[in-house]
């Protein structure tokens, strides 16, 4: 007889107390985060850990302030007028709201991916070293092994390594999402922020970038928001729900979508939000 | 179903989609409940017209198994559901193979009937019968509990298989004395014996839905707990 040990299934694994992780698992501390657009309150007093190498899925309703919360953890939202934050957020143990924090080096520790493929009307491969380029690496090898490296962990390079001195605005939508991917890994970030990366794309697509999240929670921690709830199901490891500015409930996605543990989370995710 | 909040869904379809599957579910508890109830009374009163009748409506239930279990890996498939819808689904799936093996019980039970008694062996019949009319008192309450999803009474009734067990226990330890004072009676004896059996696995399988019904409301899985880890749900 052939003796297997099975991968052990995911109701026997230990569920993480995420309220109980030690220091060295935790990679994004956010602390009573509120934020105001002008005199709106956009997020309510926010605190929650985001551990390291694993997937984090933010979900709830349009405006349920989401995407908000994603783009405070790079600073997206410095760009935003009378927009004001308090709270801390703690990259490791430093805040990225401290005074002396360059944002330009935070958000190449923490890089992100938006809705929409974004690619520059360059070529691949340029799109890909663009990062390292305006950091200063002109060494021809060093940017060809990191092009390399980036478009595998992005499930690229198969398909575009004979013609990586096209034009990138040639490749189809799920394959320029996962350049923009790869063009965010190749700084390797420690974070990867992904807000709504597959809502764009086809269901093939979608699945695809799904394997790669899968594969980049390995080197890199994942944080994203998707509107597509079986979407987190699939791919997270925890999942927090949010509604109206406020964190309703985050927990491990295997125990979110069985036995939530409050009424909001359980109406929204079975469909009777509204 | 008091503990269901059906009617809010944001898609009507599914609403009506889980509607009548709780429906179907009900409709084949009313008939495996008539199914017991008949198989006592064709044990009872030798009635083989009435035995033709469990026999040729186990086939019906048969059907309804088949069609409420698909019916649930169409809406898996189609809506994905979460939370206590998905808890719900899982629960019938799982609830409707426990009926459709009571409504096999019931059968084997009212087989007996085809036995003949001599007028000594018909007090045999009569244990057997207060025996059945435990297992039908809990199968009432235990279908009652799941029509309102009650997670209280399922807790209470998944309590009273031990009584049934009991029962069961006392009366096989009077089918051997028996057996030892009158050999030539060792058939008819082991015939009611095969339906003893079928009640106490009646029992079980109440307590199997009534652990369902647990699981829906807690989302807890209730199988293999002791009764004081029970209470602590």
């Amino acid at each position: 007889m052939i003796s297997v040990t099975p991968k052990p299934l995911a109701s026997q694994q230990v569920i993480r107390d995420l309220n109980s992780l030690t220091p060295e698992q935790v990679v994004l501390t956010i602390q009573n985060l509120n934020l105001y657009y002008s005199e709106k309150q956009a997020l309510h007093d926010i605190s929650m850990l985001i551990p390291k190498g694993q997937v984090t899925a933010f979900i709830g309703p349009s405006g349920c302030g989401k995407s908000t919360l994603l783009r405070c953890i790079n600073r997206m939202n410095d760009l935003v007028d009378h927009c004001k934050i308090d709270g801390e957020i703690l990259l490791h143990n430093e805040n990225i709201y401290g005074k002396h924090v360059d944002v330009s080096m935070l958000r190449r520790k923490v890089g992100m991916v938006f809705q929409r493929p974004n690619p520059f009307p360059k070529s691949i491969y340029e799109n890909v070293v663009y990062g390292l380029r305006l950091v200063g690496v002109k060494n021809r090898r060093v940017l060809d092994e990191a092009a390399e490296t980036a478009l595998k962990s992005a499930a690229l390079w198969n398909e575009v390594k004979d013609r990586l001195h096209e034009s990138a605005l040639g490749l189809s939508g799920g394959q320029q999402q996962r350049l923009v991917i790869a063009r965010a890994i190749a700084i390797e970030p420690e974070v990867l922020l992904l807000d709504e990366p597959t809502s764009a794309l086809d269901p093939i697509s979608t699945l695809t970038i799904e394997e790669l999240i899968n594969d980049l929670k390995k080197q890199f921690t994942v944080v994203i928001v998707t509107h597509n709830m079986q979407q987190a199901a699939r791919v997270s490891d925890q999942t927090a729900f949010m509604y109206m500015g406020e964190l309703i409930e985050y927990s491990d996605t295997n125990t979110l979508f069985t036995t939530p543990t409050k009424k909001k989370t359980e109406d929204y995710i079975t469909g009777r939000y509204g | 179903m008091d503990n269901l909040n059906l009617g809010r869904h944001i898609s009507g379809q599914f609403n009506e989609d889980i509607e009548a599957i709780i429906n179907h579910v009900m409709q084949m508890g009313g008939m495996i409940e008539q199914q017991l109830t008949d198989a006592l009374t064709a044990v009872n009163e030798n009635d083989a017209e009435l035995v033709k009748k469990v026999i040729a409506t186990d086939r019906t239930i048969n059907q309804y198994e088949v069609d409420i279990d698909d019916e649930c890996t169409r809406i898996i498939a189609k809506r994905q559901p979460a939370a206590g819808d998905l808890r719900l689904i899982m629960s019938i799936s799982k609830s409707v193979a426990d009926l459709e093996r009571i409504g096999d019980d019931a059968e084997k039970i009212a087989k007996v009937a085809l036995e003949s008694f001599s007028s000594k062996q018909q007090d045999l019949l009569l244990n057997l019968d207060h025996l059945g009319r435990l297992v039908l008192s809990m199968l009432q309450t235990t279908l009652d509990a799941f029509a309102r999803m009650d997670f209280d009474a399922a807790l209470g009734i998944h309590k009273t298989d031990e009584k049934i067990d009991r029962a069961y226990e006392a009366l096989l330890r009077q089918l051997m004395t028996y057996m030892m004072e009158d050999p030539r009676s060792i058939p008819q004896i082991m015939t009611v014996i095969w339906s003893a059996r079928a009640l106490e696995r009646i029992g079980d399988r109440c307590q199997n839905i009534c652990e369902n019904i647990i699981y829906y409301v807690k989302g807890k899985i209730a199988r293999h707990l002791s009764a004081d880890e029970l209470n602590n749900l």
